[in-house]
Formats: structure tokens, sequence, C-alpha cells
């Protein structure tokens, strides 16, 4: 896997079994340096206070969603390059459409396995 | 029986310009019968086919009130509602105790030293029992879940009752101010919740999606469309 585990992961979900299941899932993988966020604002106030190689985030959370959170990440010129994988439960063509015009560079549909999650993570490195 | 005219109406205010200095009991009741003559009058000059309407009026009014009671409004809003919050609530609560329970056990699992073979056997038999309990939770949840199936049928049979009798037609657009707020976020933002099966797009429709960056992607999206 040519993806560098050492780099700090962002996990944004507003519920605490997901964030604690992808947790486990990414140190599983190897990752060691974990952070996460209950919704966008969180996550945005912690990606401008610590510089992430990679960004996990749900989409549907109040006040602010994940795909608002990807729309501030590439509006962001700091922020601009970093990896986001939405993981959601939505599954509409039209989610899918949005969060790529938006700037994703994958998109997970929930429920997932580690591998589903892993093969994304090695896909956007890949890149 | 004194009918009332014009003239009915003449006599009492004359009565009423000599009397203003000395009106006794007697002459309220005098005054009371002129007025309630003059009414009387007023009306049987009304067309029978109003007085026909006013009474299906009243009918249909008491009609509704009736149906109103078949509701049972207060016993949905005060009783059954708030009863399925609290199972809703209580089963919430279940999955996620039973959650809790699971992932500690597959936690503790995972950090386990298994060097010891013995140890780790009975650590292992420990969390699996302990998990198998866990998962007791579905067959109270699903009890749950089907008091609350039911009260939404309860419901459902009432107002769908009340809507045929009653011949209601949609109301169209947003009721308060909030719900019209709440469904403009949920649009502006693509925010559907899950999908039921065979809704929705799977991983491999959007790997595709996803995959086709700069190979036409909009005409692949297209596609799926069409």
């Amino acid at each position: 896997m040519a993806v560098d585990l050492s780099m700090p992961v962002l996990v944004v979900d507003d519920y605490n079994t997901m964030i604690r299941i992808i947790r486990n899932l990414l140190k599983q993988i190897g990752f060691q340096d974990i952070d996460d966020a209950a919704d966008g604002s969180a996550a945005l106030g912690k990606m401008r206070d610590k510089r992430y190689g990679l960004v996990i985030s749900d989409w549907n959370m109040e006040p602010m969603t994940g795909y608002e959170l990807l729309k501030e990440v590439r509006g962001d010129p700091g922020l601009a390059k970093t990896p986001f994988i939405m993981v959601t439960a939505e599954s509409k063509t039209e989610n899918v459409i949005a969060a790529k015009k938006a700037g994703v560079n994958n998109y997970i549909v929930k429920p997932f396995n580690a591998q589903t999650l892993q093969s994304k993570i090695e896909a956007v490195f890949a890149d | 029986m004194v009918t009332g005219n014009t003239k009915v109406f003449e006599d009492l205010v004359d009565f009423l310009k000599q009397k203003r200095e000395n009106v006794t009991f007697i002459d309220i009741i005098r005054l009371a019968e002129i007025a309630a003559s003059s009414l009387q009058s007023f009306f049987e000059t009304f067309d029978a086919t109003v007085y026909r309407e006013l009474r299906e009026i009243a009918g249909y009014i008491d009609s509704m009130r009736d149906q109103i009671g078949v509701l049972q409004v207060n016993e949905i809003k005060n009783s059954r509602i708030p009863a399925a919050g609290q199972e809703l609530g209580a089963i919430v609560k279940a999955t996620e105790n039973a959650t809790n329970t699971i992932m500690n056990c597959a936690e503790a699992l995972m950090a386990a030293d298994a060097s010891d073979p013995v140890a780790y056997k009975a650590l292992v038999d420990e969390k699996m029992m302990m998990i198998f309990e866990a998962c007791s939770f579905q067959d109270i949840t699903g009890q749950r879940i089907a008091k609350v199936v039911e009260t939404l049928q309860h419901i459902e049979e009432r107002v769908g009752r009340f809507a045929n009798v009653m011949k209601a037609k949609d109301f169209e657009g947003f009721l308060t101010d909030s719900e019209r707020d709440r469904a403009a976020r949920k649009e502006r933002l693509f925010l559907h919740g899950p999908s039921l099966d065979g809704q929705g797009v799977d991983q491999s429709t959007v790997d595709k999606m996803i995959e086709n960056d700069d190979k036409g992607s909009q005409a692949n999206i297209d596609k799926l469309f069409s």
C-alpha cells in the first residue's frame, strides 16, 4: 500500500459508533494518528489547526454537512488539496454527482466493509 | 303577536324617548318583546332555500364534530404518539448499548495478548458470550418496533377515514416556516437519508462514476439517468 500510514487522518461523523468503527478499521490498516469531529464546522476548525493527510467524512450532519465541508475545503487555498473521502448512506445518483462536482476523491456507500475502505484509500493515493 | 316593521321600531324609539328618566323592569321586558318580535319578522323574510342551506351547514358541522371525535385526536396526541416516541427512544438506546458492548468485546480481543493460548481462549470465550448476550437486543427491539408500527397503523386508519368522510384535499405547501426551511435545506444539500434496497446506487455504480474522471464522466453519469 503506497500510503503514508503516519499521516494524520480526520474522521467526521455525528455518530460516535461510526467514528469508533472507522477509527478501528483505520488502525487495522495501520494508521495511528486519527482525530475525529462531530460535524463539518468542527472538522473545518480542526483542519485549520492541524494539517491532515486525509479526511473521511459522513454527509448528513448538523449544523454543517459533509457536502458543505467538502465545498469549504475545496474553496480554501490552504486546504484545497486535502484528499477527501465521503462515507455516507446517501446513495442517490445526484449525491454522487454533486460530491464529484464538488471535488470529492472517493465515495463509499454505507454500510461498507474494511476492504472497501482500504481499497478506496489506496485508490485516492494511487492517483 | 306584534309583527316587526318600521312602525314597531318608531314606537320603540318613541317609547324610549318618553321613558328615558324612569325605566322599570316591566319596561325592559316590553322592550325585549318588541325587539324579539322584530327579529322574528326579519327571519321570516329569509328565503327558505337559505334556511335549508344553513341547516345543512349546521348538520355538516355536527357530523364533522362526530368525525373528529372518532379520530380520537386527544388520545393520539397525549397517549399514543408519546408512547411510540418512548419506544423509539428505547430502541435507539438498546441498539447503542448492544453496539457498545460488541465493540468493547471486539476491541478487547484485538488488543489481547495471544502468547498464552489458554488465557487467550478463556478471554475469547468470555467475550463471545458477551457478544451473544448483547445480540439478544434484537428480540426486544423487534417487539418495540411492532408497537410503533401498530400506532402508525392506528393513526393511518383514523386519519384516512376522516379524510375520506370529509372529502379532504391535500393542502399544498408548508404548514410552518420551519417546515419550509427544513425542506429547502434537504433539497439544497441533497439530504435524502438511507435508500431502501433497490433504490439508490450501489458501490460498484458509485465506483464507475468516480473512476471515469477524465474520460467522458458526464456521459457515463447521463447513462445512469437514461
